[in-house]
């Protein structure tokens, strides 16, 4: 019997926290494909009648706000700070865990220090500097601020090569193997994981970041969707719910797809951390 | 230190003539010695060291210290000096030396090894060698010069620069083409002392701390109680169930924290509903919803931070010693006595570091109100709102106000705090000290 009892107060509660998680977003979807644009039409949360009026409008009543440039250009950002830095990102976490030299510690340390400096301080700084050599409105210039910054996030990739065994490595170096062709041929393709977990986070990032977009890009076609999006004005609700949802939709695949690679580079991160 | 001195006595009396010279004028030994190309190549370094502070390093120093001394004059058409730009320079300036200084250390320990080769009758590692060294054994050199160049760019050269302008009184009516000037720790005065900023300063400081210790606390145990609860042996369909966090998880935070905004807004379902069933509509984040707004952001924060931690905790659950619990079972021990004596130990020893992230990530979180209520001035505050943290107020001040070194100053510290902090979580917490009680 207080079994029974306890299995239902289980299952009341993670229905409770299922609607609680899930409603804003339901609530989201189905605004997306209101059929007035206002929120002030809607009937308490959800909208009187539906309709796929939204998207039409999202991707041909571009006068206003420029939907598919800024997709566009969200998609190029991310796409490119997500190749670099995930290049950068696996090399540094690969030397720093298979190399042993002498400014190993103290770069290790350094960016320890440098990640507590609140990661705005060095925004202000790149705007002032970018705004006073007038490099201001770069889609590019961009990619490079994400990219190259990404190496400092090396742990958790040093973490996953870390648990690599050396043993394999050595074997090679017997058999003549350059530490290049020990990297490219035998750790690169052990390492795939965790560069699909690498991959998808530096280029999540970029895809979900307003700070930079909003602070480098000034003119309306370059913005990104984050930045356009908050562009929006109040009674656009819609158009907002479509945006969003539109946006939101390829990373929730994408999550659901990676979600094993996901908890496993964040249960690594923590450990080795 | 002894043994240096040791090093550099023998290297003093055992080094020849040509290796001193090397001091002087670089690659001397290495010429001296048979290895040309390398020799040709130093000198060449000092040659253009020379010409670069002919050219202009030397005023470029200079400038870093004086920031200027001419104003520009749009009428008598003399072109000013540009502050920012100097400071830019003079930090360049000062890399370029340090940078030097390193080949040039590298330049004299280089001749004594070529000198001591010679002796020994070895032949000298040509270029191609050495180039090839770094496909090799010198393969992290090779490997590492990209990313330490990219963070040297992009992360340590803007924090060098912000640090240098929290000194100075860049900011409000003195920027370019006024001159700049160094004024030492005034900023820091100011914001201590100066009516105008030290009681907003003070204010946002102390809710700042509360918030960070609650939001940490709420997102650490509602995430923690949310994956006990999964991992419930009765719980049937757990992927099903975990579906749901995960997918708020997915979501960009922005469009969470642009919808709540939409859902708490006057003109917002809850006003709708709150109104259609004969109430008043409510300003849930108006300017005098002071406590409202602060919860509503506490709860929107757990929202967003719960299911990352929660998929944390399910990894380290799922990894504990389930014969502990079997052992206190038969001990007697209860529900509640094996979560705090079994559960909470072994998680907190955990996720330490995570935790400690987690706090500092809180402190810093510029986006819950940021998009929650974004821009709100108030009274009382100067440029800033009773919700604002510091981060909020840093970015009020210097990105829409242009108070940059006043926000520089509070960056250092924002640093202080939470490096003080981490510091002394780093040296106390159990992970660190025991690294293997649990394991």
């Amino acid at each position: 019997m207080r079994k029974k009892l306890d299995t239902a107060w289980t299952y009341g509660l993670l229905v409770i926290v299922a609607f609680i998680f899930f409603f804003p977003c339901l609530w989201l979807i189905l605004a997306s494909f209101s059929k007035s644009g206002s929120i002030y039409s809607f009937e308490g949360f959800f909208p009187k009648s539906y309709s796929l009026a939204t998207f039409h409008k999202l991707f041909t009543d571009t006068k206003m706000y420029n939907y598919p440039r800024w997709f566009l250009n969200t998609l190029f950002v991310a796409s490119g700070s997500c190749i670099l830095g995930t290049f950068l990102t696996i090399l540094t976490a690969y030397t720093m865990s298979r190399f042993q030299f002498k400014a190993r510690k103290p770069m290790m340390k350094t960016t320890m220090v440098l990640g507590m400096f609140p990661s705005f301080m060095g925004m202000t700084a790149v705007y002032l500097l970018m705004t006073q050599f007038g490099l201001i409105n770069h889609l590019w210039g961009l990619i490079l601020i994400y990219a190259g910054g990404a190496p400092m996030g090396y742990l958790t990739q040093k973490g996953f090569f870390d648990t690599i065994p050396r043993a394999i490595d050595e074997a090679a170096k017997i058999d003549g193997a350059t530490n290049l062709q020990i990297f490219l041929q035998i750790n690169l393709p052990l390492a795939k994981p965790m560069i699909v977990y690498t991959a998808l986070t530096s280029f999540t990032w970029p895809w979900s970041d307003f700070v930079l977009p909003k602070l480098l890009l000034k003119e309306k076609d370059l913005y990104t969707v984050a930045v356009g999006l908050m562009s929006l004005d109040e009674t656009e609700f819609a158009r907002f719910a479509a945006g969003s949802v539109f946006i939101a939709l390829p990373i929730v695949i994408l999550y659901f797809c990676l979600v094993k690679n996901m908890v496993d580079g964040i249960a690594q991160g923590a450990v080795k951390g | 230190m002894k043994s240096k001195w040791k090093q550099w006595k023998n290297f003093i009396q055992g080094s020849t003539g040509a290796v001193k010279l090397s001091m002087l004028v670089m690659g001397a030994g290495h010429i001296r010695y048979g290895a040309v190309t390398k020799g040709l190549i130093y000198l060449l370094m000092e040659v253009s060291m020379i010409v670069y502070f002919v050219t202009r390093g030397l005023s470029d120093i200079a400038g870093f210290f004086t920031l200027g001394t001419q104003k520009a004059d749009a009428w008598s058409g003399v072109e000013g000096d540009n502050s920012i730009v100097m400071l830019i320079m003079g930090i360049f300036a000062w890399i370029v030396v340090a940078a030097f200084l390193y080949f040039y250390i590298q330049n004299v320990r280089g001749a004594y090894a070529c000198q001591k080769r010679s002796q020994k009758g070895l032949p000298q590692i040509g270029v191609k060698q050495e180039l090839a060294s770094l496909l090799d054994q010198k393969f992290y050199v090779l490997v590492l010069a990209l990313p330490v160049v990219g963070v040297c760019i992009f992360n340590i050269l803007p924090i060098i620069f912000m640090i240098l302008i929290a000194f100075t009184n860049y900011g409000g009516k003195i920027v370019p083409p006024e001159l700049v000037d160094w004024v030492g720790l005034d900023n820091f005065k100011k914001l201590l002392v100066l009516s105008k900023f030290a009681p907003t300063f003070g204010k946002i400081l102390s809710w700042n701390l509360l918030w960070a210790v609650l939001s940490t606390a709420l997102n650490y145990f509602a995430g923690l109680g949310l994956a006990l609860l999964l991992n419930k042996e009765c719980v049937r369909g757990k992927a099903f169930w975990r579906a749901f966090p995960i997918l708020a998880y997915a979501i960009p935070g922005f469009i969470t924290l642009l919808a709540f905004k939409f859902m708490f807004s006057y003109g917002g379902p809850i006003n709708q509903l709150i109104v259609s069933h004969g109430g008043t509509a409510f300003g849930f984040l108006d300017l005098d919803a002071k406590w409202s707004a602060r919860i509503i952001g506490l709860l929107v924060n757990c929202w967003i931070s719960v299911p990352s931690i929660m998929l944390l905790a399910t990894g380290h659950l799922s990894n504990r010693d389930v014969t502990l619990y079997e052992a206190a079972k038969m001990d007697g021990a209860g529900r509640w006595k094996q979560f705090w004596k079994l559960t909470m130990p072994y998680m907190i020893f955990a996720t330490t570091p995570v935790l400690l992230g987690q706090f500092i990530g809180n402190f810093n979180n510029f986006g819950i109100f940021y998009f929650l209520r974004g821009g709100l001035y108030m009274d009382g505050y100067f440029l800033a709102s009773d919700t604002d943290l510091l981060i909020n107020w840093l970015y009020n001040l210097s990105i829409d106000n242009n108070y940059y070194s006043i926000g520089a100053a509070i960056s250092l510290i924002i640093f202080l705090i939470t490096s003080t902090i981490s510091l002394i979580v780093y040296v106390k917490s159990p992970s660190y000290r025991e690294e293997d009680t649990f394991q």
